[in-house]
């Protein structure tokens, strides 16, 4: 093993394509040597790891066939959970693994991650991403555990023949109030969206981080009751009310139906969306477009983040693993090139800057019916403010679809909502209120 | 027609008219799930919904073979269910004779702390249990999966419960007729307990058989998992793979529905007669 380890080492000298220092792994490898095993398992869940599989063999080929990397497919909850449960008793962890920026924090404090830093310095990789990636991952102690992978930029997906079909003009469409007056030109059976019950948390924070709000101050109290935050409930309560929104669990079977027949004309959502749709509605082909998240006000901010990974190993990891899992890690989300196979192919779009250049952000995309949706979310990108994730997060993602739902069916007003869910994070956090 | 039999014949239609209800109920979302698991994707997505059966079950069955071996998480979930349930049978049943019909010092304290460890929930368990398990070297094996819980301490409950209602007489006889103590246990008290062990028998099965969090902790290789962890990977994060949950859905029900049908007339004889019949 210690033999094919240094010779795959020497391969990585030669084929290594824009990761800026191909020695990288060696020197940086401070705690483990210079040993790279050939084998290194990893772990993602659909899509990612198919993603990862595209990577998989140019990465092989690369090392002359001295590595031996494997991608396991997981169920999403099933990963969180049987990842978790490894990191906390230190045993039975993958040698690298997925991992998602709003649960981050909470998978850094088990204190079972490697830290990266030096290994990301080292390799020159800090400006390579985009800005807003490096908060989630970043532990208390200042350590980098984890390498970013993909952002989510939020776009309107729409079904164009819909819009045609009742007169709204996608382009006219430039706040949320002009979201809520096209959507009433629909006839009564037909809905301008939807508003998940099983993910209102998710649709709050999305907007949320649109305004520029933050769950945290900087020194930690909770303020999920700002008046950003009042605005988002305040609107996610009028949309219910303009009687315009469907409430459907996401990812449902008549989730995917309502928008497979048109039932649903919009779906706000990150750039991933596009995978699932392509996916699970191949049908609809040609049918959608997309345009950016309306403002709050006219000339308001349209930018906005949702979802998002990282890929991280694991302490236990044995060293010469580590370097071999680093080194594939490295290839796999810092390659304009694999980046973007994995953005065309199943819809991850690269928290990688140097990946927008490529030609492919130009092209038209069928599914879309011609729309240069790429080049749109690229631009939308760069726009995303930042995100205080914290360990306690999950239990602001509860607060919120907690209390928001208490609010669409009537209980209380948008500010009370927000209001009580910053207390009951707050005292199960035993954080200040800002 | 009397009145009296009138009166009877508009209640005996009440009667079967709510149980039909019932019954339709219950089969229309098992009849909904036969049908999706023959049905391609995109036509159980589609709306208004199919209520006829398609001829896909094979290739969603397929599908779900390529994705993971579900037959074999099947195997793996019935062998594992069977040896607890019998093994877990054995224990609790013996556990449950003598706190029921002995006298031990401590007796008391320590059937209130097995029941105690009740309100212990199985979150709280896994990742002790599964750092034992690894320094036992058992990881990613079936007794792992079997052996935490086969003193189940709702079965040695309910076995002590009704094991108190044997007659002391009956044991005394037979003590004076030479019987040893685990003859007393063997051959007079477990056959009075037909029915008590048929329910404690689907009690245990299902426990075992749902069990989920542990399992997806400790089996560490895809051929070793049971049905709920090999579930649980066919939800995705972008993806929910319907066509293949339907069809393992169907399949999963058969091992219970056998056990059912296997206990059905221990289980109904039990509730209907009471455990005890001399």
């Amino acid at each position: 093993m210690l033999a094919l380890g240094g010779a795959a080492a020497v391969a990585g000298l030669g084929g290594c394509v824009g990761t800026g220092d191909p020695n990288a792994a060696d020197d940086s490898a401070g705690d483990g040597g210079n040993d790279m095993a050939a084998k290194a398992t990893g772990w993602a869940w659909d899509v990612a790891a198919k993603s990862l599989d595209l990577t998989d063999e140019p990465y092989e080929k690369r090392a002359n066939g001295n590595a031996d990397v494997t991608i396991e497919q997981y169920g999403h909850d099933a990963l969180v959970d049987k990842f978790k449960s490894a990191l906390l008793s230190g045993s039975g962890a993958p040698d690298f693994s997925i991992l998602e920026s709003v649960v981050a924090p909470s998978f850094i404090g088990t204190g079972g991650l490697r830290d990266l830093s030096d290994r990301i310095s080292d390799a020159g990789l800090k400006s390579a991403f985009v800005s807003g990636k490096w908060e989630a991952i970043t532990g208390e102690d200042g350590g980098v555990y984890a390498l970013p992978w993909d952002i989510g930029p939020v776009g309107v997906f729409y079904r164009r023949d819909v819009y045609e079909a009742h007169g709204i003009d996608p382009s006219s469409i430039e706040t949320w109030e002009q979201y809520v007056e096209a959507g009433r030109k629909l006839p009564d059976d037909v809905f301008m969206g939807n508003l998940p019950p099983n993910d209102l948390a998710g649709v709050w924070r999305m907007q949320f981080r649109q305004l520029g709000g933050e769950p945290f101050t900087a020194d930690g109290a909770v303020n999920v009751h700002s008046e950003a935050s009042v605005r988002v409930a305040r609107h996610i309560r009028d949309l219910e009310e303009a009687g315009i929104v469907a409430n459907m669990q996401s990812w449902s079977s008549s989730w995917f139906s309502a928008y497979g027949e048109g039932k649903i004309a919009s779906l706000p959502a990150g750039a991933w969306m596009e995978g699932t749709l392509r996916d699970s509605l191949p049908k609809t082909s040609g049918k959608w477009g997309v345009y950016a998240l309306p403002a709050f006000e006219t000339g308001g901010n349209r930018a906005t983040n949702w979802g998002g990974s990282n890929l991280c190993i694991p302490k236990q990891t044995d060293d010469a693993v580590a370097n071999r899992a680093w080194d594939y890690v490295k290839f796999a989300l810092s390659t304009p090139e694999m980046q973007n196979e994995m953005y065309e192919k199943y819809g991850i779009f690269p928290a990688l800057k140097a990946a927008y250049d490529a030609d492919l952000y130009g092209a038209k995309v069928d599914f879309f019916g011609g729309q240069r949706i790429r080049r749109i979310f690229a631009e939308l990108s760069a726009d995303i403010p930042g995100y205080r994730f914290t360990a306690d997060t999950p239990e602001v993602t509860e607060a919120m679809g907690t209390h928001l739902q208490r609010m669409l069916d009537g209980k209380y007003g948008p500010k009370e909502a927000v209001t009580k869910a910053a207390e009951q994070v707050a005292e199960r956090t035993d954080r200040d209120l800002a | 027609m009397r009145e009296a039999d009138r009166r009877e014949g508009v209640w005996q239609f009440l009667t079967y008219t709510f149980l039909l209800a019932a019954v339709a109920l219950t089969l229309v979302p098992i009849y909904w799930m036969v049908v999706a698991a023959s049905l391609p994707q995109p036509a159980f997505l589609s709306y208004p919904p199919r209520f006829l059966p398609g001829t896909e079950f094979l290739a969603n069955l397929d599908a779900l073979q390529g994705r993971l071996d579900f037959l074999r998480s099947v195997g793996n979930s019935v062998l594992i269910a069977v040896v607890y349930t019998l093994l877990s049978m054995l224990l609790c049943s013996m556990a449950g004779f003598a706190f029921a019909k002995y006298e031990f010092r401590f007796k008391e304290p320590i059937f209130y702390g097995i029941l105690a460890t009740l309100v212990l929930p199985i979150q709280l368990l896994v990742i002790p249990l599964f750092l034992l398990m690894v320094r036992f070297g058992w990881t990613n094996t079936y007794q792992a999966i079997i052996l935490p819980w086969a003193a189940n301490p709702i079965g040695i409950f309910l076995m002590r419960q009704n094991m108190k209602k044997i007659p002391d007489a009956l044991l005394e006889s037979a003590r004076m007729d030479g019987a040893t103590e685990f003859q007393l246990f063997y051959r007079i008290a477990l056959p009075t307990m037909k029915s008590s062990l048929a329910a404690l028998a689907i009690i245990l099965f299902l426990f075992q058989w749902n069990l989920f969090l542990y399992p997806l902790v400790v089996l560490q290789e895809e051929s070793m998992y049971t049905i709920p962890v090999a579930f649980a990977q066919l939800v995705g994060f972008q993806r929910v793979y319907y066509d293949q949950i339907m069809v393992a859905a169907t399949i999963s029900i058969l091992p219970i529905f056998a056990l059912f049908l296997a206990l059905q007339k221990q289980f109904v004889s039990g509730i209907l007669a009471g455990s005890l019949k001399e």
